[in-house]
């Protein structure tokens, strides 16, 4: 049974109540995850600290772009996030979700439900942390490679995103055309000089222990044009490095196979 | 344990309650203030029965804590009925059998709400996008997106409240 249900009104007050109740208290953020495991009966906090008050829910749209971590996936179809971002958004549960599910907690959403995540991994996220000892700004990729993904005491305040005048592809293969969870999702960033790849950044979602690029996928096609012989070279590449897992969607082997094919018709989708 | 007094508007009327700690809206609703049109059906946000409209945005009551709606409007499906008949929302259910159990028709029905109020003349498309989260085990989901695309009348959906 909770004992307590903190809805702290700031940031500040966030922070200090996980100072003082420590691992006692577990964050739920939009709550599709948290209140689910609760509900289950999968964990027993003895509190729980909901952040829908704390004032993390702002879109800043200028330059860079800084969302709060508390945004909705509603927020961002709503805001001008750009293609990516709102193909990302849309490809998260269904419209209740939506309105409930956040940027935030999409990044702490255990496998395979990073669907949001992955494209922000495809444009270069930074993601701001606040604590005991104050703020510091992680790239999203060092986010996910550093366990824990937050030290005690800390919480996820903004995510922010550079702008970027890349070539985006967003394609996610689920069982359902809607509203079902990821076999495997693919985000794709390009930057393109004429048909030359300046850059690139791939990511997937349901092919690791969390929403990871695949680099050697970038390598194969960065100072490359878009050829099919590259496209097909990179998918390969990218299916071989990624380590896939098997659950109730999907097996490993599937997947692995979906990565190859899913990262080939992204880069054929920017072609 | 420190149950908290919250008030909320509930389907336009002012409404005090005592929760427990974490306690959902969907419990509050349905076993303290007795609304049990809104289901309690997975617990897990997979299903769409629970769904309520939050400020007229469609969300699961069995994912959000009481606490959270404090002085905030709620609708549930007793809210869109009106005093007297039905509204055309659930005339067009009825018309269109696109209730069979009836377990997911609230959850449907506050999603249909929720989109006619923001779009009257949906398309086919819209409407299945809208009810994505919504499962139903018995129509198929065809006399449903029937009843939906009557019910809006190109635009002609005029509900109780509206």
């Amino acid at each position: 049974m909770i004992k307590h249900y903190f809805l702290p009104q700031s940031l500040d007050e966030a922070l200090a109540l996980l100072k003082e109740h420590g691992e006692d208290v577990a964050v739920s953020g939009g709550g599709t995850h948290m209140m689910m495991l609760i509900n289950n009966g999968h964990i027993f906090p003895r509190a729980l600290m909901g952040l829908r008050r704390a004032g993390l829910a702002n879109i800043h749209a200028n330059g860079s772009l800084r969302i709060g971590a508390m945004s909705t996936m509603t927020q961002i179809m709503q805001a001008d996030t750009g293609d990516l971002l709102h193909t990302a958004a849309q490809n998260v549960g269904g419209w209740a979700v939506r309105n409930m599910a956040t940027v935030g907690g999409n990044l702490m959403m255990p496998q395979p439900a990073g669907d949001f995540a992955v494209a922000l991994l495809a444009l270069g996220a930074d993601v701001k942390l606040a604590g005991p000892d104050g703020e510091r700004l992680v790239p999203l990729v060092d986010f996910y490679a550093s366990l824990p993904h937050l030290k005690t005491g800390e919480l996820i305040t903004e995510i922010i995103v550079p702008h970027s005048t890349g070539k985006t592809a967003y394609l996610k293969h689920a069982r359902r055309e809607a509203n079902a969870p990821s076999m495997v999702t693919v985000a794709v960033n390009l930057e393109m000089d004429g048909g030359t790849v300046t850059a690139a950044r791939i990511a997937l979602n349901g092919a690791g222990a969390t929403p990871v690029r695949a680099t050697a996928a970038e390598r194969v096609v960065t100072g490359q044009a878009l050829e099919p012989q590259t496209i097909a070279q990179a998918a390969k590449a990218a299916a071989e490095e990624c380590s896939p897992f098997d659950d109730a969607v999907a097996s490993a082997w599937y997947r692995r196979k979906m990565v190859d094919v899913f990262v080939k018709r992204a880069l054929e989708a920017i072609v | 344990m420190p149950s908290k007094v919250i008030s909320f508007v509930l389907n336009g009327r002012e409404v005090e309650a005592m929760v427990k700690p974490a306690e959902t809206v969907q419990t509050l609703i349905r076993e303290r203030l007795h609304y049990t049109a809104t289901k309690s059906g997975c617990k897990q946000g997979g299903c769409g029965s629970c769904t309520v409209l939050l400020n007229g945005e469609p969300v699961l009551s069995c994912l959000l804590p009481a606490e959270d709606i404090a002085d905030q409007e709620v609708t549930t499906l007793e809210g869109v009925t009106p005093m007297h008949g039905l509204d055309p929302i659930q005339q067009s259910f009825a018309d269109h059998y696109a209730t069979q159990c009836g377990f997911c028709t609230p959850g449907m029905i506050m999603v249909t709400k929720a989109l006619l109020d923001h779009n009257p003349d949906p398309t086919r498309q819209e409407i299945m996008d809208a009810i994505a989260g919504n499962f139903c085990r018995c129509t198929g989901y065809q006399p449903i997106i029937e009843a939906i695309e009557a019910a809006a009348g190109h635009g002609k959906y005029a509900g109780h409240g509206k």
